[in-house]
């Protein structure tokens, strides 16, 4: 059996229902035995802030309509960080919306590799995953 | 017809024009004259007006001169052009190129000139009800835009969290598992259900036709506290009233169930279940006049930049346990519909005061 190194996820969702539902999904799936939840993306900023160089490779998956900080302002203040942070980290968009004007916003930002449409499918996601590297 | 509201700016380089229009029409409208075309241009900086009349022959500019120098600044007056025959051809002229709305032939007569200026006053009336009315529309468009973004984000989220655990649930073998998402199912389809119910409360309170009917506070809070105490999120918070109702007090039961739903419900929510004994404690001091209410808790507290946000719609203040940001929304726009006012005092860890005071509604 070859070896993969697991993925790293972060969930940033307001929902506690969605980061529980995800959570479990996700290592449930296989895909990842490392989860980290935060339910605002203010506090997912200052954690990103506060990592040293040896961040692992993570793949955020980000809500979009949030109180105080959504999923777009998240994107601009992420922005931001350092070069050799950004680097390793891939952000997707999990959210329910459907209007035409998220998804634009979405598909335009430099950030957002994709928007996932929620629930969130785990073929979906690894299809995703694949098409990236 | 006598309005005072009326403005007009009237300029003639003869004087004796001038006082003599002021003279005949001083008692109907509100009329300003000057000789000068520059002090005229002084004058539009200061005061608005509905209508302005200048005379065609004049020195430094014509009255059409002057019509086309103010036109794209000041398009809101209505011009009225003033001249004697010779310059009829001019006046003609500017009527078709729409720099004047009329002219007034010299030498001029009452009933006609007033004619004039109840015409030219209808006209503008009619534009600036017209520009009202599509400032008015353009806000409930965008307040509907704003509305169905934020209400599809609120109906589609737990519906979509319910798929994302029925999903879970088909790969998962654990019964016990099994009954930890069924009630997670269940909380999901509360809050879609609660959102619903207020909607509709919403459209209720801002389209439906208020019943005014004498209002017992007593009953009141009885039925609602008995719709509330059964909730599992009611946990071991204490509510205490103190009702002190004088007289009659006549209002709409509707919009006073939603007002006291909202903020009894909200303290229920955010509660500060840290504390040993969480409370919520209503406080209504009600006379013929006028009804004060106040719901006071420990709970966790509003902070203080969100303060003056609560009351919008779709605002939500906190990540955690927060609704979707209509309740305060809707209980801020009963209060409005019923003549009110509600403040809020509060601080983080600490709890909750708002304040609301309503007068009686006699018709």
């Amino acid at each position: 059996m070859v070896m993969k190194s697991l993925l790293n996820f972060f969930l940033i969702d307001d929902s506690a229902f969605d980061l529980f539902i995800y959570e479990k999904l996700l290592i449930k799936s296989g895909i990842t035995d490392s989860v980290k939840t935060f339910n605002s993306a203010r506090d997912a900023l200052k954690y990103l802030l506060e990592q040293a160089q040896d961040f692992p490779d993570t793949i955020i998956l980000l809500d979009l309509q949030m109180p105080d900080m959504n999923g777009f302002e998240f994107i601009d203040e992420f922005d931001s960080l350092p070069e050799s942070l950004k680097s390793k980290i891939k952000i997707f968009m999990l959210s329910s919306t459907i209007d035409t004007r998220d998804i634009d916003k979405a598909r335009e930002s430099a950030y957002i590799l994709d928007l996932l449409p929620k629930p969130l499918e785990i073929v979906y996601l690894k299809k995703k995953l694949e098409m990236i590297g | 017809m006598s309005d005072k509201s009326i403005t007009i700016l009237y300029i003639d380089d003869e004087e004796h024009n001038l006082h003599s229009f002021k003279a005949s029409f001083r008692k109907q409208y509100d009329i300003t004259i000057t000789a000068s075309v520059i002090e005229a241009e002084q004058i539009l900086e200061t005061k608005d007006f509905c209508i302005i009349l200048a005379d065609q022959r004049m020195p430094i500019m014509t009255g059409v001169q002057f019509f086309e120098k103010i036109r794209t600044r000041y398009p809101k007056p209505i011009r009225i052009l003033i001249t004697g025959h010779t310059d009829i051809s001019a006046a003609i002229d500017a009527i078709n190129k729409g720099e004047v709305f009329r002219f007034i032939d010299k030498p001029w007569d009452y009933k006609y000139v007033e004619n004039a200026i109840t015409h030219a006053y209808d006209i503008y009336k009619t534009r600036e009800d017209l520009k009202q009315r599509n400032m008015e529309l353009q806000k409930a468009n965008e307040e509907l835009d704003k509305f169905v973004y934020s209400a599809s984000h609120d109906l589609r989220a737990p519906l979509m969290s319910v798929l994302g655990i029925v999903n879970l649930a088909l790969i998962e073998e654990d019964v016990k598992s099994q009954n930890e998402y069924l009630e997670l199912i269940r909380q999901s389809v509360k809050k879609l259900d609660t959102f619903i119910i207020n909607i509709i409360d919403y459209y209720k309170n801002a389209r439906g036709v208020p019943v005014i009917t004498d209002i017992s506070f007593e009953e009141l809070v009885t039925e609602v506290q008995a719709t509330i105490q059964y909730l599992p999120e009611y946990g071991n918070l204490k509510m205490t009233t103190d009702i002190d109702q004088k007289g009659i007090f006549k209002s709409d039961v509707m919009k006073l169930r939603i007002i006291f739903n909202n903020l009894i419900n909200n303290a229920i929510k955010f509660q500060d279940k840290s504390k040993p004994d969480p409370f919520v404690h209503l406080t209504i001091k009600s006379t013929p006049t006028e009804a004060k209410i106040i719901v006071e808790d420990n709970g966790n507290g509003i902070k203080e930049s969100d303060q003056d946000k609560i009351f919008r719609m779709f605002y939500r203040a906190g990540a955690t346990n927060s609704g979707s940001g209509i309740g305060l929304y809707i209980v801020h726009e009963a209060i409005a519909k019923l003549g009110g006012r509600i403040s809020v005092k509060s601080q983080i860890g600490q709890g909750s005061i708002f304040e609301i005071n309503i007068p009686s509604i006699y018709k």
